[in-house]
């Protein structure tokens, strides 16, 4: 589908596992390539993202789709399972 | 020149490689599934004749393709901006 870039500021972004991530700002055009590679999300939800900035850079290939609001893929999980799995080994 | 802020390039003029200036951006069109930019949307200037493009409303398409260079202007190769469109 496509889209005017404007159209996804503001939108809210959630994982798949319905966390909430933040808000599109803006976005990240690879001119060269002819590609959107991220996107500029601020009024991040700290609770996953213990970073002093106020925003975020997500990688769009992260994004699983996109319409009245986007959803990427949950790496926060993610992320804790690998560690568990770390410790346990 | 590689990244570059959506809204860094919002209200940028755009002129082509032969130096005529056409207008300011007005907007970008993305494919959402493949990520790929697809169209510039152009609002054109007064003097500007828009009968050779494609258009949209009143904002000129011109495709992604035709981009030579994004810094203090965009420039966009006229020849491929047309030769896109007689194509199609």
């Amino acid at each position: 589908m496509r889209a005017e870039i404007s159209s996804l500021f503001g939108l809210n972004v959630y994982t798949n596992a319905g966390t909430y991530v933040g808000k599109i700002s803006d976005m990240v055009l690879d001119v060269n390539n002819r590609k959107v590679t991220g996107l500029a999300v601020s009024d991040i939800n700290r609770e996953i993202f213990d970073v002093p900035t106020k925003g975020v850079i997500i990688p769009y290939r992260w994004v699983i789709t996109s319409s009245d609001i986007v959803i990427i893929r949950d790496l926060v999980n993610k992320f804790k399972k690998l560690e568990k799995e770390a410790y346990q080994e | 020149m590689a990244k570059v802020f959506a809204k860094n390039l919002s209200s940028k003029q755009v002129m082509t490689t032969d130096g005529t200036e056409l207008g300011t951006l007005y907007n970008i069109t993305m494919d959402l599934d493949t990520s790929e930019l697809v169209d510039l949307m152009i609002r054109p200037d007064m003097n500007v004749d828009t009968s050779d493009f494609q258009k949209d409303d009143q904002y000129i398409l011109l495709p992604f393709e035709s981009v030579r260079a994004i810094k203090d202007y965009i420039v966009v190769d006229k020849k491929i901006a047309k030769g896109m469109q007689s194509s199609e």
